[in-house]
């Protein structure tokens, strides 16, 4: 086949292009060029392009540069920045997949005469039944099935995931095997357009005026500080809040940017039995699942799948089989199956109500 | 597989006889020559032999040409050098430039008046083909001017500048005359310089768009221009640019301007029929536009825009039937990213983003042209979706 790697510099898809080269396939790296600003994480450097480059004639294939930007500020930047003014949680990695790597990419890659597209995500494409499955990647620390949750059937079956079953300590391993230099490059952890020694709220003025709010008890009424950058404030956070009078942990229960007020809670007070789903972003990897399906709702990259079960009625909403950590708006929650709960069946952004 | 090579605008194939001439400077005892032993002595006189050939070539004295690693570093120390010198003796400092300068002079301007306060840069507009607008640099050029750089023919779509309107407002607007200096990088191949820069003060040329090193360079002093080095260390070059001059560049730039003298007659004239044929060719394209097709160009380079594709798409495709050819422009990374020159020139930016230089220089057959056309033929009316197999392009 004639595989186009999505090579970001790092190990994995170092690895993933190096495996697919193995298995026989005609494979050519591109990487993405996505954010030309100042990063000091993620993928987007000088350096990192370098080092994709080297890896590509390390192994002997053909390496190309595709300029993304002017698409990833429309699609991912802007959308991060203006979902943090309305008070949503945006999570830009969600959208760069959706519309750069699995939309824009796939897109060319077709034109191009490519077979399919492979990356070096922590997931897995497995076929069962003649259908195309997205499963979780073998390593449980570092899946990222979330982050791909939106993808559809007729996308999985161009998508090759070649590292998907393996132990990050064993894509180390194969890197090194390969004689690759990202073998032991750290991995990446953070927003990539955003400077991790700086934050988002350094990067969010430099686009925007910040609310400044003031924090207040919904437990006792008082007023228990200030907040700079309510944007950067969401509900369920207890990172900064600090303790009530009574000594007991905050979290934050509501953020009303108008009013300039952000309401803090006791754990027990903000816990929600159900969230909405904004309807236009709902995605099913095979056929739309229907009103009172089971499933497995994970709410954050990292987060734990819990139990609940999804709505339809005029609108979509997630119910929830015990009381949950709340999910802010602009969130994704994606859908794993009860009965195999590696496997994605769909995704959805939170909506406000 | 063959390959057509259609990027000499970012780099020409090295001629043989400048590696053969460059070849004993770089094996065994190679002398500094600012040394006094014999050794110095053979490398010193190779240095100056290359720079009567340099002088020659641009029309200048020996004694003003000055040997760099290149045309970024020429450009930059026209810019960085003259324009030092004048704000220790200015309250103001201008830097007058075109908004389609190379960023070796753009990027050298906008750190000068980055890093000092009484420095700026005027930037001189440029109408539809890019060509440099007089009435714009008239009102921009004043007795804070401390040089005007206009380059002599543009990088990205070989355009010429009109350099004698240039220098003639720079000298006449205020009393004494402002310096001037060119970029003529991508003029050199195809222009004579003394005669198209004749009146300009300072002019950077670098050997490798010759068929010439990489790395190797000239800034050439016209006129007793004031200028400050750079780095100074050393002293060589008159005191104008510190550090050993490096004997094989020197010679490799000197070959790679008797050569291109020597041929620039017959090779323009043959190039120039192959501008034509592509351009001819290429406008029968859906979506393709030449661009400044009214300008006067240089004849090696076709430069298109094709409206509604991307050129990452339209570069991946001809780089797998062999053809090496660029969008212009591109940042460290080989990313393509928008031309600031096309933005100046009022190109839209859909169309910007679907642009293509196609450079030709000495070496180019008409064999190469005809296969150009056939196979960018061929993947034009693949990324349009329609059906078009063409040699050299397979499934």
């Amino acid at each position: 086949m004639k595989v186009l790697v999505a090579m970001s510099g790092g190990v994995d898809s170092s690895v993933a292009a190096g495996l697919l080269l193995e298995a026989g396939h005609d494979v050519v790296g591109a990487t993405l060029k996505l954010w030309g600003g100042a990063s000091d994480s993620g993928c987007c450097s000088v350096a990192d392009v370098d080092d994709a480059r080297r890896v590509a004639q390390t192994l002997g294939i053909d390496h190309h540069v595709f300029n993304y930007s002017e698409e990833f500020e429309r699609h991912v930047v802007a959308p991060f920045v203006a979902g943090h003014l309305a008070g949503a949680s945006p999570n830009p990695c969600i959208e760069c997949n959706r519309h750069i790597k699995f939309d824009l990419l796939f897109d060319r890659a077709t034109r191009l005469g490519f077979d399919a597209v492979a990356t070096g995500h922590h997931a897995q494409v497995e076929r069962r039944n003649g259908r195309h499955l997205l499963v979780r990647g073998a390593d449980d620390q570092k899946d990222q099935s979330y982050v791909l949750g939106y993808l559809r059937e007729e996308q999985l079956a161009m998508l090759l995931l070649p590292i998907g079953h393996l132990k990050k300590t064993d894509v180390r391993v194969e890197a090194e095997r390969l004689g690759l230099r990202t073998w032991d490059k750290p991995d990446s952890q953070d927003v990539c357009f955003i400077e991790a020694s700086k934050g988002r709220e350094v990067f969010l003025r430099q686009r925007a005026t910040l609310t400044t709010a003031t924090i207040v008890d919904a437990v006792t009424g008082e007023e228990l500080g200030t907040s700079h950058a309510a944007e950067l404030m969401t509900v369920g956070q207890r990172r900064g809040v600090v303790p009530g009078r009574d000594g007991e942990r905050r979290y934050v229960s509501r953020v009303d940017l108008a009013a300039g007020r952000v309401e803090v809670g006791r754990l027990d007070d903000i816990l929600i039995s159900a969230v909405a789903l904004d309807a236009s972003s709902l995605s099913f990897t095979h056929a739309a699942l229907e009103d009172g399906a089971s499933v497995l709702a994970q709410c954050s990259a990292h987060g734990r799948a819990q139990a609940a079960t999804l709505r339809h009625d005029g609108r979509w909403w997630l119910e929830f089989a015990a009381p949950s950590r709340p999910v802010a708006p602009g969130q994704s929650v994606v859908l794993y199956r009860v009965d195999d709960p590696t496997v994605v069946e769909g995704a959805a952004i939170v909506s406000r109500t | 597989m063959t390959q057509y090579y259609f990027d000499h605008a970012a780099s020409a194939p090295r001629r043989d006889e400048v590696t053969d001439a460059m070849a004993p400077w770089q094996r065994g005892v190679v002398g500094n020559p600012s040394g006094s032993h014999r050794a110095a002595r053979d490398a010193r006189r190779a240095v100056e032999e290359a720079r009567d050939e340099v002088a020659a070539f641009v029309g200048a004295k020996p004694g003003g040409v000055i040997f760099t690693a290149g045309g970024t570093e020429s450009c930059h120390l026209a810019i960085a050098g003259v324009t030092n010198r004048h704000r220790r003796t200015h309250e103001h400092s201008e830097i007058v430039i075109s908004r389609v300068e190379h960023h070796a002079v753009t990027d050298a301007a906008e750190m000068m008046a980055r890093d000092f306060e009484n420095v700026t840069v005027r930037y001189v507009e440029v109408d539809a083909d890019g060509v440099v607008d007089l009435d714009s640099l008239s009102d921009v050029v004043s007795s804070r001017s401390a040089l005007v750089s206009v380059m002599a023919v543009n990088n990205e779509t070989g355009v010429r500048q009109p350099l004698d309107g240039v220098n003639a407002i720079a000298k006449s607007s205020v009393p004494g005359g402002v310096a001037t200096h060119t970029d003529a990088v991508a003029a050199a191949p195809w222009l004579s310089l003394p005669v198209v820069t004749a009146t300009t003060d300072l002019i950077s040329i670098c050997a490798h768009k010759l068929g010439g090193p990489v790395n190797s360079g000239a800034l050439i002093v016209r006129n007793e221009v004031p200028f400050d080095a750079v780095t100074p260390g050393g002293g060589q070059e008159r005191g104008r640019r510190g550090g050993t001059v490096d004997v094989a560049a020197a010679v490799g730039l000197a070959v790679a301007l008797r050569l291109t003298e020597r041929d620039r007659a017959d090779v323009y004239d043959r190039v120039f029929d192959y501008q034509h044929k592509l351009s001819a060719a290429l406008s029968f394209l859906p979506g393709c536009v030449i661009t400044a097709p009214a300008a006067v160009r240089v004849p090696g380079t076709v430069h298109v825009t094709f409206a509604g594709l991307a050129s990452d798409e339209v570069l991946f495709l001809l780089d797998q039937a062999g053809v090496c050819a660029s969008a212009a422009a591109s940042c460290s990374s080989g990313a393509a990213v928008p031309s600031h020159v096309l933005a100046a020139m009022g190109v839209d930016v859909e169309r910007a983003r679907g642009s293509l230089r196609l450079s030709m220089g000495a070496e180019t057959t008409e064999a190469d042209v005809d296969a150009l056309i056939a196979i960018l033929s061929s993947v034009v009316f693949r990324l349009r979706d329609e059906v078009a197999v063409a040699p050299g392009l397979k499934d």
